[in-house]
């Protein structure tokens, strides 16, 4: 053996754990409450963050925000996208990582949805019906009609006959719109992205009252770990979806603009419900 | 009033044949359609059953947490997975009966009980496909881990399987009928050609005026030994009621002589007492051949005996002329009879009450052959019936249904018997007389009636026979002799015998000849 190749094995040897490092998945956590399965958006979202961060990404998907919330503070994901609700929950253990832009803009509105033919014009008509929550931990699927529930003096349990939880904005659409409820709190932004993708849907439901404009739902990771080669790999990649080709797809079929760093000013909203809600 | 038709059997077996062919087609098409239920209700159980274990898999946990929107969340996917099929809707339960959530909410909301849409739902294993519903309904427990956590009602779409059994049904029909109409013509066409001997055989049973002819040899079928047993047993039969019908035309020949003979004893008198009288006149003469006026007188007494003679001699060939059929009866013939039936009641000393009262012309719209022997017979039964010193009356007159002939008498009436002899069909019991039954076949054949009567002490036999216009017959009408009761004695004779034997008795009494004449008239009395 000479010495040319004994310095490439060598060379090879030291190289291998910083490639293998490399190779590591970034796993961010997902909640279906307004990805809803749809495996093409992840698949496309996986790649571009993928070539964002020229890692592996483990997209892992749970049923609830308490589900991924639980996960990100243990440490079972490196970061997650979540609501601005169980960020501001658990803001002491959290920071932002990006802010998806919606229509020109990192904010969204709730909205309160009835079927097409009811003749309610505002939350005040609901009374006695039955009503459909997404997520007890979402912001525009709870924690809106409820602190503006808490703002009449009156709780979703005794305002409505019957509440329900359909963990997905998607299926609190279906379920007004299958009359399975009267009513139900939805996110304004995947309703809208449903009226382009399934009008079929949303024709069935109409919105009758929408909130104001609250922070939208961002990337978060533990505020520890922000440092991190992961995480910091992963915010670059996302901030920087919007330049690529790849990444300007996922957000085409997300139907957002990009995503910026943003700050937590941008949730001032939803934390002053919370403090209705807790009154 | 509905008149029953009577088809003849020739075309009654095949248009049975064609009914049962109709039959047999609808029983077929019943046994199709009740397959084809069957085989549509096995499918639909198995969907049925399919569609509810995978329910119950699926939504066991959900039920059992009451989960509203995880069971719809099931439901409705099942729904959208299998739009366009059977399922129109699920509704789940709990076990209280009340609904947790239902694959069409506004049909059965939450919470609501699943009872009114219960109603008339079948048990999954007991699906049965019946009327024009185009849904079903089955309900089934909803069983996880072993527990009854509640309950499945599921409406199923059959509006195909109904269309499909309506189209089958019609297919059914059509071909059926097709296919019946062709085995009815063809079983029609069959059994009358089987049956076509028989109408062959009805036909000569009935050829002339009901008097069946035998078939002849080459009719007859073969190699069917049946019918050709039954074609031969029929010649057979033809051959022996010829027979009958030939001895019963003997036996009525024989009935005229039988009569006859029944007043032999009495004609004989009629002829053997003049003759006493006539050997007296005889006598006379040749004794007092020198008195003109005696030899006259006694002439006279010839003449008239004689006349008496050729009289009697006259009716008895009369009444058994053999080329006497078609001539019309006439008065005249009832006066034959009152000459022949006369010196019977004579004899017996019976009064004898004698009037004929019709018209000559409607008299000739009968035939005298029959009329005279059925008057004949009934006077003989009257007389015989009356017995010694009895009275015997015959009538003859004219009556809205044209003749009317009555004979009664004074005896103890017909027996049962006779009564049936003359006033019915049924058969003659052995040994009996055939006169009355002989009057019955004469008067039945003259499309006659006979009537009978008992009153008081009196049993009458009217016999009615019909004459054409008999309304209309207008004409002096026939005196055989005025009303009048002839007594049975000797010296009481009827007129026309008078004429004769009694006139000449009569001119015997009155003119008080010798000895030898009340000696003749003597014998003849003791005769």
């Amino acid at each position: 053996m000479d010495r040319r190749r004994v310095l490439a094995l060598a060379a090879a040897f030291t190289a291998a754990p910083a490639y293998l490092r490399a190779a590591e998945p970034i796993r961010l956590g997902l909640t279906p409450v307004f990805l809803d399965n749809d495996a093409e958006v992840i698949a496309r979202l996986r790649e571009a963050i993928g070539q964002g961060t020229g890692r592996p990404i483990d997209l892992i998907q749970r049923r609830t925000y308490q589900e991924v919330a639980g996960l990100l503070l243990e440490g079972g994901v490196d970061a997650a996208w979540l609501c601005g609700y169980p960020f501001l929950q658990h803001e002491a253990a959290l920071s932002l990582v990006g802010v998806p832009v919606w229509q020109g803009a990192p904010l969204y509105r709730s909205c309160l949805i009835v079927a097409a033919e009811d003749d309610a014009t505002g939350l005040a008509d609901l009374e006695g019906g039955t009503h459909a929550f997404s997520d007890p931990d979402s912001n525009s699927g709870w924690l809106v009609t409820a602190s503006d529930l808490a703002r009449m003096g009156r709780r979703p349990e005794t305002f409505f006959q019957r509440t329900l939880f359909t963990y997905g904005h998607r299926n609190v659409v279906r379920a007004v719109a299958g009359r399975l409820t009267r009513s139900g709190s939805v996110d304004g932004y995947v309703w809208e992205a449903l009226a382009r993708v399934e009008p079929d849907l949303t024709t069935r439901t109409k919105v009758i009252a929408r909130s104001e404009q609250l922070g939208f739902p961002p990337f978060v990771a533990r505020r520890e770990r922000t440092e991190e080669a992961g995480v910091g790999a992963l915010r670059a990649a996302l901030l920087s979806l919007s330049a690529t080709s790849q990444g300007r797809e996922a957000l085409d079929l997300l139907q957002l603009d990009g995503i910026i760093p943003g700050d937590l000013s941008l949730y001032d909203g939803i934390r002053q419900r919370m403090l209705d809600v807790a009154g | 009033m509905i008149r029953r038709i009577r088809l003849p059997l020739s075309l009654r077996v095949p248009l049975i044949a064609a009914g049962m062919m109709v039959l047999v087609g609808i029983v077929a098409s019943q046994q199709v359609m009740a397959a084809l239920g069957s085989v549509q209700e096995e499918r639909l159980r198995e969907l049925a059953r399919l569609h509810v274990d995978g329910l119950t898999v699926a939504l066991g946990p959900a039920v059992l947490r009451r989960d509203v929107w995880e069971v719809f969340d099931t439901l409705d996917r099942a729904k959208q997975a299998m739009a366009g099929q059977r399922l129109v809707l699920t509704v789940v339960a709990d076990e209280e009966g009340r609904v947790i959530a239902a694959s069409d909410p506004l049909r059965a909301s939450v919470d609501s009980l699943i009872e009114p849409l219960g109603r008339g739902a079948q048990p999954v294993e007991a699906i049965r496909l019946t009327g024009e519903d185009p849904h079903v309904r089955v309900v089934s427990d909803l069983v996880f881990q072993g527990r009854t956590v509640g309950r499945i009602l599921s409406e199923l779409d059959v509006a195909d399987l109904v269309a499909e059994r309506h189209r089958v049904l019609l297919w059914l029909l059509a071909g059926n009928a097709a296919a019946t109409l062709v085995l009815a013509v063809g079983g029609y066409l069959a059994v009358r050609r089987m049956l076509r001997p028989v109408a062959d055989l009805a036909a000569h049973m009935d050829r002339v005026g009901g008097a069946p002819e035998a078939i002849p040899a080459h009719r007859i079928p073969e190699g069917d030994t049946e019918l050709a047993r039954l074609f031969q047993t029929f010649n057979t039969m033809t051959g022996a009621a010829a027979a009958k019908a030939e001895a019963e035309r003997r036996l009525a020949e024989r009935e005229r002589f039988v009569s006859l003979g029944r007043l032999s004893s009495s004609l004989a008198h009629e002829i053997n007492n003049p003759l006493g009288g006539l050997l007296n006149a005889a006598d006379t003469i040749r004794t007092y051949a020198d008195r003109p006026d005696v030899v006259r007188d006694s002439v006279d007494l010839l003449d008239r005996g004689l006349r008496h003679l050729r009289d009697v001699a006259r009716a008895t060939l009369e009444q058994n002329r053999l080329d006497r059929q078609g001539l019309p009866l006439r008065p005249e013939d009832f006066d034959d009879l009152k000459l022949l039936f006369a010196p019977e009641t004579a004899r017996l000393r019976q009064a004898l009450t004698w009037q004929v009262d019709a018209p000559a012309r409607t008299l000739a719209a009968l035939p005298a052959a029959p009329v005279r022997q059925v008057a004949l017979n009934l006077l003989l039964n009257a007389s015989t019936a009356a017995a010694e010193g009895g009275s015997v009356d015959c009538t003859v007159s004219l009556c809205p249904e044209g003749l009317c002939l009555a004979v009664s008498d004074s005896g103890p009436g017909l027996s049962t018997d006779a009564q049936r002899r003359l006033l019915s069909d049924e058969a003659v019991p052995p040994g009996a007389g055939v006169g009355l039954r002989l009057v019955r076949d004469l008067v039945r054949g003259l499309d006659g009636r006979i009537d009978y009567a008992r009153m008081a002490d009196r049993c009458t036999v009217q016999v009615l026979l019909p004459v054409s216009g008999a309304r209309h017959v207008k004409g002096p009408p026939h005196r055989a002799g005025r009303r009048r009761r002839d007594h049975g004695r000797l010296n009481r004779t009827a007129p026309a015998i008078g004429r004769g034997a009694g006139g000449l008795a009569e001119a015997d009494a009155t003119r008080g000849w010798g000895p030898a004449h009340a000696t003749r008239t003597d014998r003849r009395r003791s005769l």
